[in-house]
């Protein structure tokens, strides 16, 4: 058993739902091959994966917001709202008041973080629920939104435009690949043999056995495996695309929010207060302030999520943001995130996003309309819940049992001694247990 | 003496969980009209055993006999169980706090007429049941409204509503005060007399010795012996001799105590209700604490022992309205929890559960959840040190588990509290405040954490306990403070103490001059 | 036995890299000029990527259906999406980078904001497709190719007269009392309706013959978001309330047959007689409304001429021909003028209903 444990652990990293992660991060392998035979073989090409990236970045900003509003027991509904909010207000600053763009983006945060504070205050310091303080911040920021746009949409300068329709500029000398996206892809790969190194070099201080060495090759396989692919694809678009800007925020944003929630105390708070918050506040956990920043923080990543979508658009419209508030609750739960608040990690979210945004665009290119796309990612969203649910009161993760097997046995063959720590550790577990 | 004829009898019951034997060959004879205790160590197979019995693991899933009234019965759940007359009530009781008592009384079993609910046959008969165990409020009264003992009462009464002939209590007493315990314990003794069997579990053996007839004790999933309680002279000892499997010297471990100066000083603290303005739930308390000394707050339920502890603890309890703290001969504030832990006070609640523990965490990060900036640099958790942190703490209080990866919710109760000492522990408090700290805890566990305790005071720090059982303080503590509604009324010392004495002063407002 | 293992992982590794290096056949290739590629054609079974709005009104869905068949007809493949309803926008977004994606060579699209699509058309016009605007001219962009829609700015000129002939059949003399309604503010067409019956009815506001009841003639009071019924339907309730307690109200300038509906909906709710009312579309319910003469008036935009002009135009481009254009200066979308081909609409009331709807095989028998 704890072999098994052990393989998930050190195949996917993280440190709770694993069984979870590793049976999103299956899903999101097998959608991604069926589409790709099943049409015949566009899901992988690199204008698809490009134009994949920059059409649902923005929902997977909101998704890391949202994970840490549900981590910490809440949920927000506004997001969409303020999302469009901010994108009008921006939108008309620079067209009205021709401030420069870079401005207009430090404004939106700004509105975002303003919004934010309006919302924590009421959730934290006042004590009224999320969900009903971000459902009069849905109706407030949408009217907002209609009445300084007056309904109409209202185009945004081109500099501007970069953060939702740019990529990463061609330099250098003619590989026939886009140079930039090159080097990131180059980054990545030693970035991520580095974390490894580290990690095993953590296991072993800590005196814990490491990662059979087989293990981590695969693992830097895989990962490398996927780091090359991605790099070529997305470096071989055409000229002229590459990695969207909003690409690159998103990656930036993925990596120092899981760094947080999983590396500082600010991030344990979270998981502290979703956990329990009673016990979170007798531990000396500052209940209120942790509360207020991730609704704050909720608020400021809408605001950038609205403006990557407004520069995407070209414009600011009316309808912006309706929605996504529903695509990122969803992709946080398919991501394994608890209801209840104190489970779930941002990795989790983004494979959970990633799942609904490879699924509709496959059924997209597949030619369906977006009635069923709608009715299929319904029945996506409840399904995976219910298989997470089902398999809590199992109290094993079958599939990862059935595909762990077979290394299992491998291992068992082909070690000169039995594991014995496994029969070991079992047997403790059995005495604690009974 | 003739025995009774034989109501009950398990025989050679095995019952096996993947990867673990819960139950291995356990007989149990339980004789009409008795009253039956069963014993043993938590993990020892009771609650499993009477899981069995109700039909809750349904016949087929474990091996043996079960012999009811002459018959070989066969329970596929916990319906067909009750329906033969066998009634368990559980530790956690199944009872919903916004319905009246007799909505709860008749819930899933409503007399009906013509399709709608009979409330008047529900009334008189809820009238007639709360009679038979000697409750008397009105039953309307929402459950939420009465207290756990009037509430434990109110399950019993459930199980006659059913028309109980065999009556099953796990744990029945330990949420309970002494005066609600009694209350039940003659009831149960009163049952006798009607000739309705009951089994109880407790891990309260004063009790059990008082009450019960006959004691079966497992332990490790085997039934080490049956005694009966007259014929065999049996006393607290012997049973956990039973348990324990071997002789336990005393149920504390040898310590001498090494007290030193006063160092911690609370004067004249007032605090009101959180909700109701005009109620006090400290009355201008005073008291003090030396180092080394183990000092314990004696009182009955509600007496305002763990709101006094909770609103010195950066007054995470009521209002706020008087009243002063003193540590080393400084005043100190204590205004929020933070304050608290960097003044170095630590406390460990009496729910470890609800208010204790975050169950979804796992063990290590439990354990440094109170001060993660000790393992942090730069407000980045160093995963070696907390690591290395809680392999100490497992080993040096013997925390049982395979790894500190475990989540905490795997844990026995015992090894849980072990949790949550260890996570105040590291934040290196000069004051510990323990809360019922061995409650819902086996006798083995206990003494460990008895001793875990005189170690902390042997360090110079000063430990507070709390607790609802007299022995356990009196053969814990060098100086007993008793509460009675919020007020101080007595100071003990461990050469005077003794259970009447503090009884006494307990229930009365005779208030003793306090330095 | 261990090393054996890693050395096969590894050996395992390598082969996957280099299959995936050379899988990722480089799809790099410069801004091809599509000028050209219009200009050489391409071949007849392309794919052709029909976007069209959520299934708001019967028009929408007509229009799909007509191009699925119509493009089959004519030998292509047909890729026909309608936006979600709730998400319209992002939908509608996505669906056309797929059709990018899939390497469609004409692009139509029926714009469901006509203002925040530049992105993906830009996208498609690199890609080497061609775009067409149906309908709904898309603003902001310098990659748009053609516009085909039916006259709007005639639409309104015709539905403004129509409001003053219906007003005079019922009341000769003036001054007459209305109230003006106009479309989504999303849709540039709103404007373009507006502004031809402005033309028709300013003169006569001018003149004092007709009255707006309200004063509300403000495009941006007027507008309905959304093109929705009950937007319309809670802005004329708040009129009648408002302004019309004891004043008659004698003409609305509907900009189509579903607010038209709504606001007589909301007229007879508030038990005032029906005034005269515009519309355009000629949905089914507003015809049987026109037959039992409640709404006044609509609008013939036969959709089927339409999508046939559409497939015509897709036609002539896999040819390699010019398509055909009759207007090449009134429809500037903010970058540039988009060569345009615009059908005449035709007004109907119960009058030429019959002879309106002859060939029409759903309409026809709902005027007899």
């Amino acid at each position: 058993m704890s072999r098994i444990t052990d393989l998930q652990k050190n195949l996917f990293g993280g440190t709770t739902s694993n069984a979870r992660q590793f049976g999103m991060i299956s899903t999101l392998v097998a959608i991604v091959l069926l589409f790709q035979i099943w049409t015949g073989g566009l899901t992988l090409t690199s204008g698809n994966l490009i134009a994949v990236v920059s059409q649902y970045s923005y929902i997977l900003i909101l998704a890391i917001g949202m994970l840490m509003v549900i981590v910490a027991g809440h949920i927000d509904l506004s997001v969409g709202s303020v999302a469009a909010f901010t994108g009008i207000v921006v939108a008309k600053a620079m067209q009205e008041y021709s401030i420069p763009w870079p401005l207009g983006i430090v404004l939106g945060l700004l509105v975002g973080a303003v919004i934010g504070a309006w919302q924590g205050f009421w959730v934290a310091y006042v004590g009224v629920p999320a969900f009903i303080v971000t459902l009069a911040g849905m109706l407030l920021f949408r009217g907002g939104n209609q009445y300084i746009g007056n309904a109409d949409t209202v185009p945004v300068p081109l500099g501007f435009r970069d953060i939702g329709a740019g990529f990463l500029p061609e330099v250098g000398p003619d590989t026939g690949y886009n140079n930039l996206t090159l080097l990131l892809g180059l980054l990545a790969c030693l970035g991520v043999v580095a974390r490894e190194f580290k990690a095993r070099q953590t296991r072993r201080e800590m005196n814990a056995d490491a990662a059979p060495l087989w293990v981590t090759g695969i693992r830097l396989a895989v990962m490398v495996g996927v780091i090359v692919f991605a790099t070529l694809r997305f470096a071989g678009g055409r000229i002229g695309t590459s990695v969207p800007i909003s690409g690159i925020i998103l990656i930036v944003l993925v990596l120092a929010y899981s760094y947080y929630t999983r590396n500082t105390i600010g991030g344990r708070h979270i998981y502290a207060v979703g956990g329990n918050a009673r016990a979170a506040e007798l531990s000396g956990v500052k209940l209120k302030r942790v509360n207020f920043l991730v609704m704050m923080n909720m608020s400021v990543l809408a605001a950038l999520a609205g403006m990557i979508f407004v520069a995407r658009s070209a414009a600011s419209g009316p309808q912006d943001g309706l929605s996504w508030e529903l695509d990122a609750i969803a992709a946080v739960f398919i991501g394994g995130a608890a209801v209840s608040g104190g489970l779930g990690t941002i990795s989790g979210s983004i494979v959970g996003g990633l799942v609904m945004a490879l699924l509709n665009n496959g059924l997209q290119l597949e030619g369906v309309g977006s009635d069923m796309v709608q009715i299929i990612k319904g029945l996506v969203l409840l399904l995976a819940v219910a298989f997470d649910v089902y398999s809590k009161k199992q109290g094993r993760f079958s599939i990862i049992g059935a595909l762990a097997r077979p290394f299992q046995r491998d291992q068992a063959d082909t070690s000169a001694e039995p594991p014995k720590t496994a029969t070991d550790t079992d047997t403790d577990k059995a005495q604690v247990a009974g | 003496m003739t025995r009774p004829p034989t109501l009950l009898e398990m025989r050679s019951i095995t019952k096996t969980f993947p990867g673990v034997r819960a139950l291995a060959d356990v007989s149990l004879v339980v004789a009409e009209g008795e009253i039956h205790a069963i014993c043993g160590e938590n993990g020892a197979g009771k609650s499993t055993l009477m899981k069995v019995l109700s039909g809750v693991h349904p016949h087929g899933s474990y091996t043996g006999d079960i012999v009811y009234r002459g018959e070989n019965v066969q329970f596929h759940d916990i319906r067909a169980s009750e329906q033969a007359g066998i009634v368990i009530i559980h530790q956690e009781l199944a009872l919903v706090p916004g319905m009246s008592i007799t909505e709860n009384l008749f819930l899933g079993n409503e007399p009906r007429r013509r399709g709608s609910i009979d409330w008047k046959t529900a009334q008189r008969r809820a009238l007639e049941l709360m009679e038979q165990v000697g409750l008397h409020e009105d039953p309307d009264t929402l459950i939420k409204d009465i207290g756990v003992g009037k509430q434990q009462l109110v399950e019993i009464a459930k199980a006659f509503a059913k028309d109980v002939k065999l009556l099953i209590l796990d744990e029945p007493t330990a949420a309970l005060n002494e005066a609600d315990s009694q209350h039940l314990l003659d009831l149960l003794r009163g049952f006798r007399e009607r000739g309705i069997t009951s089994i109880i579990i407790s891990h309260k053996l004063n009790e059990i010795e008082a009450v019960a007839d006959t004691i079966t004790i497992l332990r490790d999933g085997r039934t080490i012996e049956s005694l009966d309680v007259r014929a065999d002279g049996v006393n607290e000892d012997r049973i956990v001799q039973g348990m324990v499997g071997r002789e336990l010297n005393s149920r504390f471990p040898d310590h001498t105590p090494d007290i030193g100066e006063v160092f911690f000083e609370v004067r004249d603290w007032t605090v009101k209700h959180p909700s109701s303005e005009d109620r006090l739930v400290c009355k201008g308390s005073g008291f003090t604490v030396r180092r080394g000394e183990i000092v314990g707050f004696a009182g009955l339920m509600g007496a305002g022992r763990t709101e006094l502890a909770m609103s010195l603890f950066g007054r995470s309890y009521g209002h706020y309205v008087s009243g002063q703290v003193f540590k080393d001969g400084r005043e100190i504030q204590l205004k929020s929890v933070p304050d608290a832990i960097r003044n170095g006070l630590a406390y460990v609640s009496e729910d470890r559960k609800s208010i204790g523990l975050n169950l979804l965490d796992d063990i290590k990060t439990s354990m440094v959840a109170a001060k993660l900036s000790k393992i942090a640099r730069r407000r980045v958790v160093d995963p070696v040190r907390e690591h290395r942190v809680a392999e100490e703490y497992r080993q040096s209080l013997r925390i049982k588990t395979p790894s500190v990866d475990e989540g905490v919710v795997k844990l026995s109760g015992g090894n849980q509290q072990k949790v949550v000492l260890a996570k105040w522990m590291f934040t290196d408090p000069d004051l510990l405040i323990l809360d019922e700290p061995t409650r819902g805890i086996d006798v083995g566990a206990k003494y460990e954490i008895y001793g875990i305790i005189q170690r902390l005071v042997d360090q110079g720090k000063g430990v507070i306990v709390i607790s609802s059982e007299l022995p356990e303080l009196i053969g814990l503590c060098d100086r007993i403070y008793t509460v009675f509604e919020g007020a101080i009324t007595g100071e003990v010392t461990r050469q005077d103490a003794n259970p009447e004495l503090l009884m006494k002063k307990m229930t009365s407002l005779t208030k003793t001059a306090t330095p | 036995m261990r090393r054996g293992i890693i050395r096969g992982i590894a050996a395992i590794g390598a082969v996957a890299l280099l299959g995936l290096g050379t899988a990722c056949s480089n799809e790099r290739e410069g801004s091809s000029s599509d000028k050209g590629a219009a200009a050489k054609g391409f071949a007849k079974d392309s794919l052709i990527g029909v976007a069209l709005p959520a299934k708001t009104s019967e028009n929408w869905v007509l229009a799909g259906d007509l191009f699925t068949n119509g493009l089959k007809d004519a030998g292509f493949k047909a890729d026909v999406q309608y936006a979600g309803a709730s998400t319209t926008v992002a939908d509608q977004q996505a669906q056309i980078s797929s059709m990018v994606t899939k390497g469609a060579k004409v692009i139509v699209i029926g714009a469901t904001d006509a203002s925040q699509l530049s992105t993906q058309v830009a996208a498609a016009k690199q890609a080497g497709a061609t775009v067409i605007a149906y309908d709904r001219l898309i603003t902001n962009t310098p990659d748009l190719d053609y516009y085909i829609a039916f006259d709007n700015y005639k639409v309104g000129q015709l539905q403004g007269q129509a409001l003053i002939d219906g007003m005079k059949a019922k009341k000769p003399k003036g001054p007459w009392t209305i109230e003006l309604f106009s479309g989504s503010p999303d849709d540039n067409n709103s404007k373009v309706f507006f502004d031809g019956a402005m033309n028709v009815l300013q003169p006569l506001i001018d003149k004092g013959d007709i009255v707006v009841g309200s004063g509300q003639k403000d495009i941006k009071q007027t507008a309905i978001q959304g093109w929705k019924a009950e937007n319309a339907q809670s802005r004329m309730d708040g009129l009648l309330t408002s302004t019309y307690g004891s004043k008659k109200l004698d003409g609305v300038l509907s900009p189509n047959d579903t607010l038209a509906r709504a606001i007589i909906t909301s007229v007879k709710g508030a038990g005032k007689p029906v005034p005269v009312v515009t519309g355009q579309d000629s949905e089914v319910e507003s015809v049987k409304s026109i037959m039992a003469g409640e709404q006044y008036s609509t609008i013939n935009k036969d959709t089927r001429k339409l999508v046939a002009e559409t497939i015509n135009m897709v036609t002539s481009l896999q040819k390699g021909d010019k398509p055909q254009i009759n207007d090449t200066k009134s429809y500037n979308n903010g970058s540039k003028v988009i060569p345009s081909y615009l059908l005449p609409p035709v007004i109907v009331t119960k009058e030429n209903a019959a002879e309106a709807y002859a060939n029409d095989p759903k309409l026809s028998p709902l005027t007899k």
